[in-house]
């Protein structure tokens, strides 16, 4: 079955604003000023740092808050263009998802018993846009490596970015999820049976303290504390207690 | 758009599970996964297929998720059908708050068009009624329940075309003897509910039949 509806308007981000970011020059007076994007208590006292670390660190804030200013907008984007393609719709017989199969997954849990008609027609929108924004997540990550082929582990980034797909964790390999928050991927500490391996070894020598301070803002406040997830994610407090205590996915 | 996805060659970890048939059921077919995937990425963006196959298990787990919640819902109001209204709830809850608002309309339209439906196939009632009796003997009840708010055509084909596949002779699983008369489901004000809405529930009868999986176990969530 065909999709009815049209390609999605990307705004494509071909270049990293690295050039932007490089010759930017660090104010004395700026000291004073604490990281607006970044919580206090996850970094050393500004006034403590040498001056050549100031100059890094300002560098890293900048180019954090420049890419966190284009997800946002992509996100904004994205949910713009999903509002417009429903009021579009008016054929649902045709979905972009088979209904049966996601009867039978809605079935799988054996505490399920009876599911309307329109739930599955409900599932096969919500599944669509639910693949489309963590696609749209993941590339994020795939751009920042500089890459063009989505791999595994840029989904994983997007899981371990995003405090609503927490119920996701177990599916990414522990490995995924270390090698985000470390910012490079040491290949011998691969184990052979995991996906392709990331090419993190071709960032620009100054994006790596970028990756350095988010890798150490998560293992603060967790997921929490990234920028990007808090800024988004304001109504997040609804829901603080996930009800899904454990969800082992086995054969 | 230009297809240009292709394998970026590096061993697949779940390839053995996915190949399995009666695994495969446990998610949405990756051809329709890739195909959407595509949609939210640059024209000459490639995709690996582990991770076509990765967002095939989020998908399944971001069902079971929401159908979860939807589920305790239900039981705690002593209901037994989930419908749109509940997973539009669960999303709420459990974060996907987004999602809602484009939903809404989603199923706003689909319900005016089933209540569309619903009246032009007014004369067709009674054979959809015959064809329902015979194809599934223990929903007949169900079906005879509902009578009243007269099965609408295409429901009646989505429920057979649905249960031939999944369901053709299998026994239903937990359902109740006794046919219970559906409960009010006006219990939602988050938006006017069409009356085609209540077309759903002609097809109840045929989602009696279940399939289990042992690989997902949720039966002690709270």
């Amino acid at each position: 079955m065909e999709p009815s509806s049209q390609p999605q308007p990307m705004m494509g981000v071909g270049s990293q604003p690295y050039p932007a970011a490089a010759p930017y020059v660090p104010v004395p007076g700026s000291l004073a000023v604490p990281p607006g994007s970044q919580p206090a208590a996850a970094f050393p006292n500004p006034t403590q740092l040498s001056a050549q670390h100031q100059m890094v660190y300002q560098q890293a804030q900048q180019f954090h808050q420049q890419l966190q200013q284009q997800q946002e907008q992509q996100l904004r984007e994205f949910w713009t263009t999903q509002m417009d393609e429903i009021k579009q719709a008016n054929d649902f017989k045709i979905h972009t998802l088979p209904l049966a199969r996601i009867k039978k997954i809605m079935k799988a849990d054996e505490d399920v018993r009876m599911i309307s008609a329109e739930a599955p027609v409900v599932f096969a929108k919500a599944c669509e846009v639910f693949i489309l924004e963590l696609t749209l997540r993941s590339w994020m990550h795939t751009e920042e490596n500089k890459r063009r082929t989505l791999q595994k582990n840029d989904i994983a980034a997007a899981i371990t970015r995003t405090d609503i797909y927490d119920f996701l964790v177990d599916i990414i390999p522990r490995d995924e999820m270390k090698e985000e928050g470390l910012g490079h991927n040491p290949i011998v500490g691969l184990p052979p049976a995991m996906g392709a391996p990331a090419d993190h070894g071709s960032h620009p020598y100054y994006y790596v303290p970028a990756q350095q301070v988010q890798g150490a803002g998560m293992m603060y406040g967790g997921q929490q504390g990234h920028p990007v997830t808090y800024m988004w994610q304001t109504p997040q407090g609804q829901a603080a207690e996930p009800p899904e205590e454990e969800q082992q996915q086995s054969a | 758009m230009p297809d240009s996805d292709n394998d970026s060659g590096g061993p697949s970890n779940a390839g053995g599970e996915l190949s399995s048939p009666r695994e495969q059921d446990r998610f949405l077919p990756i051809a329709n996964v890739s195909r959407i995937m595509k949609k939210a990425l640059p024209a000459n963006a490639k995709i690996s297929k582990d991770a076509k196959e990765t967002v095939q298990e989020c998908v399944s787990e971001f069902i079971s998720f929401i159908t979860g919640e939807a589920s305790d819902k239900c039981q705690r109001e002593k209901r037994k059908t989930i419908n749109g209204d509940d997973l539009l709830w669960a999303m709420t809850t459990l974060g996907f708050e987004d999602y809602v608002e484009p939903l809404k309309h989603y199923l706003h339209k689909f319900r005016e068009i089933e209540g569309e439906r619903a009246a032009a196939s007014a004369g067709a009632s009674g054979s959809q009624q015959q064809q329902q009796q015979g194809e599934l003997p223990r929903g007949a009840a169900n079906a005879a329940g509902y009578a009243g708010y007269g099965a609408p055509g295409s429901g009646g084909m989505m429920m057979m075309m649905m249960g031939q596949p999944m369901y053709g002779g299998s026994q239903p699983q937990q359902q109740p003897p006794p046919p219970q008369p559906p409960q009010q489901q006006q219990q939602h004000q988050q938006h006017h509910m069409a009356i085609g809405g209540r077309g759903g529930f002609g097809q109840q009868g045929g989602g009696g039949g279940s399939s289990s999986s042992s690989g997902l176990g949720r039966q002690d969530r709270a």
